[in-house]
């Protein structure tokens, strides 16, 4: 009879309409609970787990959940199942480490449960939902909770493994709110993507803990909303330095514009106040002129430094490099301004008897 | 004469696409201290007399990417040789020109230039308008350069009642920056002008040494 109602309750369950999805889960969830009273044990594990495999808007309660790992490690107790009724119970005390099963439940389930609790880390890691914060400025807060005291550092990880940021160590006391303010050490933002809360076990001396071996993980996904940010000038070309060293062409083009003026001035009174006595004033600036530009000429010969030259050249680099860093300073300003939207998943514990 | 003006005008009329390649985009300015020492012939009908004396001026331009403006004044006091019975005159001159830059090299400009003095209880004013080409070279760039400029009359005007002018004048020089990194710099100028009228003809030269704060065109 009862595996008659037990085949109806899942028969129901698979025919539960898609639309329905939200109510399914806890329908699934009382549907488990009835078939574990009524001892369909095999049917039992089936529906509660289908319940808490549910996701997203459709997702049981974190009471609904507590109830649903509760009733499905008493359900593998009495299937006989007992490495899975632990692991189904430490899920339950990461969930809530304060979680007590009530006496209601057989001997040897107390008994399941008070064995996890005895191997297992007991620390929980509560996040906020999607949260968008300014770096630097806000912080994304998560609430670890422990009731056995132990010394954690807690980690933001990339996708590669390498720390972002420690953003705490020391002793969960009950429970602990840590802040992280979306920068990196360096006090950076980082890139998009996907990264990781990991909560690990330390020893008092601040080690990495030899015995407590497990870590906790809550995956977060960062986003960032598009930046208007100001393209950075391209370094000058080659065709605006000048040569800091002489070459003949140089030496030839500083002589020639000397020697076409030195020659115009003597020339000048010729052309213009033709048949005047001119005075000797032109020849001393024509002559000026030219032997400047003789020198000029010199000056260039090849290989000879040019110090005005290196000089216009450090002022072109140095003006070029001081608008990147102004313009990079501003994106960077830019970006820090910027909301970064932080969503977290669900948390999850690995233990070395993790499967 | 006509064919220094149809030099200017085509060379005023170069394609736009004939851009300065200046260092700076923005307006900036320069003055200038001049002193020197001019030399003036003065030929009315066949009567010649030289003059010389000081001269002191001040000069200052605005200059923009393209566009430039220049104003220039000088005073100073001519005598003659000695043995010579004319009267030493006060002489003021001034100018005040607009100009383009045709080429990073070649600048064009435009304008009134005067040039007055007394003698006795009269007063004597050459007033010309005239077109010019300035042509500048860089001996070593940022430090030192050189300058010729050409200036040509298509109207001007003498004495009252005012009788026909013309004339042609130059300029050319030197100008070396006192630093590496110095604003001021040094000038060393020479210039000649010849305007004429009717029975009246004045050549003054010009010896210039000048203070110039500010990058010159």
């Amino acid at each position: 009879m009862n595996r008659f109602l037990v085949a109806g309750l899942v028969a129901s369950a698979l025919l539960v309409p898609l639309t329905a999805r939200a109510q399914s889960a806890s329908a699934l969830l009382d549907q488990g609970v009835r078939a574990y009273q009524v001892r369909e044990y095999d049917g039992g594990a089936w529906l509660l787990r289908r319940a808490l495999a549910a996701e997203g808007a459709d997702a049981l309660s974190n009471a609904g959940t507590a109830r649903a790992l509760l009733y499905l490690t008493a359900t593998e107790v009495a299937r006989n199942q007992r490495d899975s009724a632990l692991v189904v119970a430490r899920r339950l005390i990461l969930l809530d480490p304060r979680y007590r099963p009530d006496d209601t439940f057989p001997q040897a389930v107390i008994a399941v449960y008070q064995e996890a609790r005895r191997t297992a880390p007991s620390v929980s890691i509560r996040a906020p939902g999607d949260t968008a914060i300014r770096p630097g400025a806000e912080t994304f807060n998560v609430r670890l909770g422990s009731s056995t005291a132990p010394d954690v550092t807690a980690n933001v990880m990339n996708a590669d493994g390498r720390v972002v940021r420690t953003i705490f160590s020391g002793t969960i006391r009950d429970s602990v709110d840590v802040r992280w303010n979306g920068l990196d050490g360096s006090g950076n933002v980082p890139a998009a993507g996907r990264y990781m809360i990991v909560v690990t076990p330390r020893d008092r001396r601040g080690g990495a803990a030899g015995s407590a071996n497990w870590t906790l993980r809550l995956p977060i996904e960062i986003a960032r909303p598009a930046v208007d940010t100001t393209p950075l000038p391209p370094a000058p070309p080659d065709s605006l330095f000048r040569p800091e060293r002489g070459n003949t062409q140089g030496a030839v083009r500083a002589l020639i514009p000397a020697v076409i003026a030195g020659v115009a001035i003597v020339a000048l009174p010729k052309v213009v106040a033709e048949g005047e006595e001119a005075s000797q004033a032109r020849l001393v600036v024509g002559g000026a002129v030219t032997i400047a530009g003789i020198v000029a000429f010199f000056s260039h010969h090849p290989g000879q430094r040019l110090p005005e030259n290196e000089q216009y050249n450090r002022n072109l680099r140095e003006t070029w490099q001081r608008n990147s860093q102004e313009i990079a300073r501003r994106n960077a300003d830019r970006q820090r301004q910027s909301r970064m939207i932080i969503r977290p998943g669900a948390p999850s514990l690995v233990t070395s008897e993790t499967p | 004469m006509k064919l220094l003006l149809g030099a200017l005008l085509g060379l005023a009329l170069l394609p736009a696409q004939v851009r300065a390649q200046g260092e700076g985009r923005r307006l900036h300015f320069t003055v200038a201290g001049i002193a020197g020492q001019q030399i003036v012939q003065s030929h009315v009908d066949n009567v010649t007399d030289r003059l010389t004396g000081p001269l002191l001026g001040a000069e200052g331009m605005l200059i923009s990417d393209r566009l430039m403006v220049r104003v220039r004044y000088g005073e100073g006091r001519i005598k003659p040789e000695a043995g010579s019975t004319t009267e030493a005159r006060d002489i003021v001159s001034g100018e005040a020109l607009f100009g383009v830059r045709a080429t990073p090299w070649l600048s064009l400009w435009v304008g009134p230039s005067a040039r007055a003095y007394t003698i006795g209880e009269s007063d004597q004013r050459w007033l010309v308008w005239s077109g010019r080409a300035s042509a500048r070279g860089a001996l070593v760039p940022g430090r030192m350069q050189t300058y010729v400029e050409l200036w040509g009359v298509f109207s001007g005007s003498v004495g009252n009642p005012a009788i026909k002018a013309g004339g042609r004048g130059a300029r050319g020089g030197l100008e070396m920056r006192f630093g590496a990194q110095s604003s001021f710099w040094g000038r060393l100028g020479y210039g000649i002008e010849s305007l004429h009228a009717d029975g009246l003809r004045e050549t003054a030269e010009a010896l210039t040494l000048s203070i110039v704060f500010g990058l010159p065109q």
